[in-house]
C-alpha cells in the first residue's frame, strides 16, 4: 500500500464523508417526521388516512432505495418534475426511511400497556395529551434500539447514490479506482470511512440506549 | 457502561487492524507477482490471476468483457444477442481460437478491475489505450480511432469549453478517458459523474447537464440517433486508438491477440465490422477516420 496515494485521496473522501453525511441526517430527520405522524395515524386508526399510510409502508418497504431512486431523479423528470440529485437523495432516504420508522414507533406505540392509556383518559386528558404526555415518551423509550438500527441502516444505505451522480463515499471509491486504478488504497480508505462513520453512532447509540431506559415505566 | 464502552472501541480497532493487515497483505503479493511475471509466465500464471492461451484453449471457454448499454459497440440486442463493433471481433476471436464465448458484461469504471482479478481473458470494451491503463493492463494492437467529443442541446450548443459558465455541470461517465482528461486539463469544470451510459444518456436527455463529454464516437452516434443535439465540439484533446486489452504479464495470449489481429488487418477485417455493425449510424463518411487496420 502507497502511504502518499493516502494521503493524496484523503480530501475526496472527506468530502465525501461530509456530503455522505449532510443528505444521510437531512433524510433520517425526514423519515423521522413521516414515521411520528404515519405511526399516529395508524395508533388513532385515522379512517382513509390510516389506508394511503398502509400501502405507503408496503410500497416503500418491498422496493430497493435503487429503483425509488432511479423513479424519482430518472422518470420524473420525463413528466416536468426536475428534481435536483441532492434533493432526490434526501427525499428518497426520508421516504424508505419513513416507512420502517412507522413501523418502529408502532411497535413502540403498542408495547405501552393499554391500561396507561384508559387511565390518562379517565383522568380527563384528551386523545392528544394521552399521546403527546403518557404514551409517547414511553413508546420512544422502547423504539430507541429500533430506531437506531433505522439510522445506521439508512447511513449504510446512501452507498447506492452513485446511480443519480452523487460523490458519496462509494462512488468516490469507484471513480477513483477506474481513473487511477490504485484499488487497494482506495478500498482500504472506503472501509475505514464507513467505519469512521458509523462505529461512533452504534457507540453513542449503545450510551443513549441506556439512558433512555429510566424513560420506561411500570414494568 | 464504561466497561461496554472500551470493548466496543477495541473491537472496532481491532476491526479496522485486521482489514489493513489483510490488505498490504495483498498488495505486497500483487508487486511479487508482478515482478516475477515476465520469468514465471508457465509457471506461475493463476497466481497472478490470469489464464495462459492453453489454458482456455483447455477449458473451452473464453471469457470476454465486453459493453452491454453502448450501441452501436457493444450492446444487448432486441433478440438478447451481444452485438456491435466490438462483439463482431470478440466472435472472429472465439471462432479462431476455437472455443466458446462467454460475454462478461462491463461498466468503464470496473474494466481494469476485470482483469486484474482474472474475471475476464479479454476486455474488448471500446478500451482507449492510455499511459495510466498501460502500467495496469497489456494492451494489444488498436483497431480504432478515438478522440473525445462534447455534445449539446441545439438551443443551447457548447462550441468551447470556455462557453462554460460558472454554475454550468457537464456529464461524464465514470472511469472514462473524457473524465480523467477533463479533471486533469480543465480542474475548473463541474464534472455529474455517472456510473453507466444507460444512466449518463437519460440524465443529460433530462437536462441535468449543459453538455455530455464522451469519446467522440459515442456522441457523433448520440446526436444522430437523438433530434435535437449537435455536437458542438467533435474532437478535443488527443487523438487516441482503441485496442483489446488482457491482463498485465499474459504473455502468451497478448502474442496470439497481435498475431490474429495482424492477420485479421491484412484481409480488411476491420472494414467489414464497421460495414456490418457501424455504417447504419454513422454513415461511409466515418470509414476511414474511425477504422484501423492492425499491422506490425
Amino acid at each position: 500500500m502507497d502511504k502518499d496515494i493516502l494521503v493524496e485521496y484523503f480530501p475526496l473522501y472527506k468530502d465525501a464523508l461530509f456530503l455522505t453525511l449532510k443528505i444521510g441526517w437531512q433524510g433520517i430527520i425526514l423519515a423521522f417526521v413521516i414515521g411520528l405522524i404515519g405511526s399516529a395515524i395508524i395508533h388513532f386508526k385515522t379512517p382513509v388516512l390510516r389506508k394511503i399510510v398502509g400501502i405507503y409502508i408496503e410500497l416503500f418497504r418491498n422496493t430497493p432505495l435503487l429503483v425509488q431512486l432511479f423513479f424519482i431523479y430518472f422518470a420524473l423528470p420525463k413528466v416536468g418534475i426536475q428534481i435536483t440529485a441532492k434533493t432526490c437523495g434526501v427525499l428518497g432516504l426520508g421516504l424508505l426511511g419513513g416507512a420502517y420508522m412507522i413501523e418502529t414507533f408502532r411497535s413502540g406505540l403498542e408495547a405501552v400497556p393499554v391500561i396507561q392509556t384508559e387511565s390518562a383518559l379517565s383522568l380527563g386528558m384528551s386523545d392528544f395529551q394521552t399521546l403527546w404526555y403518557v404514551i409517547l415518551p414511553q413508546a420512544i423509550s422502547i423504539s430507541v434500539p429500533g430506531i437506531l438500527a433505522n439510522v445506521i441502516f439508512l447511513l449504510k444505505e446512501t452507498s447506492v447514490f452513485s446511480t443519480i451522480s452523487l460523490m458519496d463515499l462509494m462512488f468516490t471509491a469507484k471513480d477513483l479506482i477506474g481513473m487511477y486504478a490504485k484499488t487497494i488504497e482506495c478500498l482500504f480508505l472506503l472501509v475505514v470511512f464507513y467505519l469512521v462513520m458509523l462505529l461512533p453512532i452504534s457507540i453513542i447509540g449503545a450510551i443513549v440506549e441506556r439512558r433512555m431506559r429510566y424513560g420506561q415505566f411500570g414494568d | 457502561m464504561k466497561k461496554n464502552l472500551v470493548k466496543t472501541l477495541t473491537s472496532g480497532l481491532l476491526v479496522t487492524g485486521l482489514l489493513a493487515a489483510s490488505l498490504t497483505g495483498c498488495g505486497s503479493s500483487d508487486k511479487a507477482d508482478s515482478s516475477a511475471d515476465g520469468s514465471a509466465v508457465e509457471a506461475g500464471e493463476s497466481a497472478a490471476g490470469f489464464r495462459t492461451l492453453d489454458e482456455i484453449k483447455e477449458s473451452g471457454t473464453i471469457n470476454i468483457g465486453v459493453f452491454s448499454d453502448k450501441s452501436p459497440f457493444g450492446y444487448v440486442d432486441e433478440n438478447g444477442e451481444y452485438a456491435g463493433y466490438d462483439v463482431y471481433l470478440a466472435e472472429k476471436i472465439g471462432e479462431d481460437l476455437g472455443v466458446d464465448i462467454n460475454y462478461v458484461s462491463t461498466e468503464a469504471a470496473n474494466r481494469i478491475e476485470y482483469l486484474q482479478t482474472g474475471k475476464v481473458d479479454i476486455i474488448l470494451a471500446n478500451f482507449t489505450v492510455t499511459e495510466e491503463r498501460a502500467q495496469e493492463v497489456d494492451f494489444a494492437l488498436p483497431y480504432m480511432n478515438v478522440a473525445l467529443g462534447v455534445v449539446s442541446p441545439d438551443g443551447a450548443v457548447i462550441e468551447s469549453l470556455d462557453d462554460l459558465g460558472a454554475d454550468d455541470e457537464v456529464i461524464v461517465i465514470s472511469g472514462t478517458t473524457a473524465e480523467t482528461y477533463l479533471a486533469k486539463n480543465y480542474p475548473d469544470i463541474k464534472l455529474q459523474k455517472y456510473d453507466a451510459y444507460a444512466e449518463a444518456k437519460t440524465a443529460f436527455e433530462n437536462g441535468n447537464g449543459v453538455a455530455w463529454a464522451n469519446d467522440n464516437t459515442e456522441v457523433i452516434a448520440f446526436a444522430i440517433e437523438n433530434e435535437g443535439y449537435t455536437v458542438g465540439i467533435p474532437s478535443l484533446g488527443d487523438q487516441d486508438t482503441i485496442a483489446p486489452a488482457v491482463t498485465k504479464g499474459n504473455e502468451t495470449l497478448l502474442t496470439w491477440l497481435n498475431d490474429e489481429l495482424v492477420s485479421l488487418g491484412s484481409e480488411n477485417f476491420f472494414h467489414a465490422d464497421y460495414e456490418a455493425t457501424l455504417l447504419d449510424t454513422y454513415g461511409a463518411d466515418y470509414e476511414d477516420e474511425l477504422v484501423v487496420e492492425p499491422s506490425k
